[in-house]
């Protein structure tokens, strides 16, 4: 029900600030119950999208040439 | 207006010979390139990214200088000591400036320190070095791109220091000379050419250590304008003096090795992320889990409240309902519009409490005093077959002795009164 949920976050860092924000207050103990499964929902979110973050700069480093790379974007052979 | 002459050309380029040789002797730095000998003299052109000066210094002169072998050849920096001259020609040969070299030595620290400096005091005023340090940073990036030669250490420090970070993302390579005279330029481009890939966040220049001489290209202007420039951060790790070379200062963050630089480039450690993402999943879990359990003793509590406050209330709206009947003087109409309003009041009194916990048990237990309540109202006394007798003047009479003293009554009905008379005859019905 909180906007920000909706749109996602727009980086990782900002998911993890926000993430932060959220255990400091779940950690107060001052939300009230509605507040309280909101913000573990969005909480939840955040995490999956973190892990998601994480998941993709996990699994094996990929090296590439700029000229390769610029030949895959360009969708064709040669890079010079 | 007319201008004077004509001269002869060849005494006008001998005055003008006599009027540039005439200016004051000094000393220039740049960088040699265009070197050329004859068995006369040696021509080359000394040169920095603002412009150059075409050289001459005689055979003899430059044997004297006695400069250390291959000393002098293109790309080296040099100190030149000499003065402007003109080469008149002649019938058959061509004339040319030149700047006539006497002096000529290799450019020591100092004099690459000197230059330095100015050109660091120049870009800093303009502000160049702050530009790139505003750039966010991503904690995370998903691309880097790197520029190094394509051999040497500073490729595999890198690699072991992302390693380290527990990130395996994609590493674009961007490989170049990173010591001689081409290596500028090339180094511009490499740079400007990763920071045109969207893919790449962030990109690291990094070779090994060296003399300020090996690490020259790494000050140059225009490469470090264009570092300055980019709005991709830019991590250097050159040599492994800190503030040696003029890209340290342009760049988003200057690194004294290639693995610091990895770890700049990636500022996130992956494998303390993961774990810190497990704790805040787990906070998460138990503040979900028990946000429910913790209150519920609370709910109890509350679902029980209602129920005694109800009772209580009941209890005294039966009690005003008997003041009210036996209070007999006071008019019908007025009683009965003042037990509405106690009733309507205690109705919304508790219809809000009910609202605020948002309990059905409350709500239920409402329509239940509801119930309760417009039993008590006398319209429902009258509708279930009773009538009301009221005296001449609207009082409702319940004993047999006021009927008696009224004489004439009027007896109200659920859908109506009527007008009736007291016949006293026997006094058996007391009771």
């Amino acid at each position: 029900m909180s906007e920000a949920a909706s749109e996602g976050p727009e980086s990782y860092e900002a998911a993890v600030e926000r993430l932060e924000q959220i255990i400091d207050r779940l950690d107060s103990g001052q939300a009230g119950l509605r507040e309280t499964l909101d913000l573990c929902r969005e909480g939840r979110e955040l995490v999956t999208y973190c892990a998601a973050e994480l998941d993709a700069v996990g699994a094996s480093l990929e090296e590439l040439r700029l000229d390769e790379l610029a030949a895959q974007l360009a969708g064709g052979p040669g890079g010079e | 207006m007319e201008l004077p002459g004509p001269f002869p050309v060849g005494r006008y380029a001998r005055t003008l010979r006599d009027e540039l040789r005439k200016r004051a002797r000094v000393q220039l730095i740049g960088e040699v390139t265009g070197l050329r000998h004859t068995a006369k003299q040696s021509y080359f052109e000394l040169r920095d990214g603002d412009g150059a000066v075409p050289c001459t210094i005689w055979a003899s002169d430059l044997e004297r200088l006695a400069l250390p072998e291959g000393a002098l050849r293109d790309g080296a920096e040099f100190v030149a000591g000499g003065g402007p001259d003109y080469f008149v020609g002649s019938a058959t040969s061509s004339p040319a400036f030149s700047f006539r070299v006497t002096r000529l030595r290799l450019a020591g620290e100092g004099d690459l320190l000197a230059r330095l400096e100015a050109l660091r005091r120049q870009l800093r005023a303009e502000g160049l070095f702050e530009l790139q340090k505003q750039l966010a940073r991503p904690l995370l990036p998903r691309a880097i791109g790197v520029v190094t030669a394509e051999t040497g250490a500073a490729r595999r420090d890198l690699l072991a220091g992302l390693e380290r970070r527990g990130w395996r993302g994609t590493v674009v390579w961007a490989f170049a000379p990173v010591q001689d005279r081409r290596a500028a330029p090339a180094i511009a481009a490499a740079i400007g050419d990763l920071a045109a890939q969207p893919r790449v966040e962030a990109i690291v220049v990094t070779r090994g250590g060296g003399s300020l001489a090996d690490l020259w290209a790494f000050c140059d202007e225009t490469l470090c304008r264009t570092v300055a420039m980019l709005r991709v951060p830019v991590v250097s790790a050159v040599g492994h003096e800190r503030d040696s070379t003029l890209i340290d200062d342009v760049a988003a963050v200057a690194c004294s090795t290639p693995t610091h630089a990895a770890e700049a480039a990636v500022p996130l450690d992956c494998g303390a992320a993961r774990g810190a993402l497990d704790g805040a999943a787990a906070s998460l879990r138990r503040a979900g889990d028990g946000a429910v359990a913790a209150r519920t003793p609370h709910l109890v509590a509350l679902a029980r409240g209602p129920a005694r406050a109800l009772r209580r209330e009941r209890q005294a709206l039966n009690q005003r309902t008997r003041e009210m009947r036996a209070s007999s003087q006071r008019g019908f109409a007025e009683r009965l519009g003042f037990q509405r309003r106690i009733a309507s009041v205690v109705l919304e009194r508790a219809r809000r409490r009910a609202a605020g916990a948002e309990l059905e048990r409350r709500r239920e237990a409402l329509r239940r005093a509801e119930v309760t309540l417009r039993a008590h109202e006398p319209e429902r006394t009258l509708e279930r077959g009773y009538a009301l007798v009221e005296g001449g003047g609207g009082e409702p009479l319940t004993s047999r002795a006021g009927a008696v003293a009224a004489g004439r009554v009027r007896l109200r009905f659920a859908d109506g009164a009527v007008g009736a008379r007291i016949e006293e005859d026997d006094e058996r019905s007391g009771e």
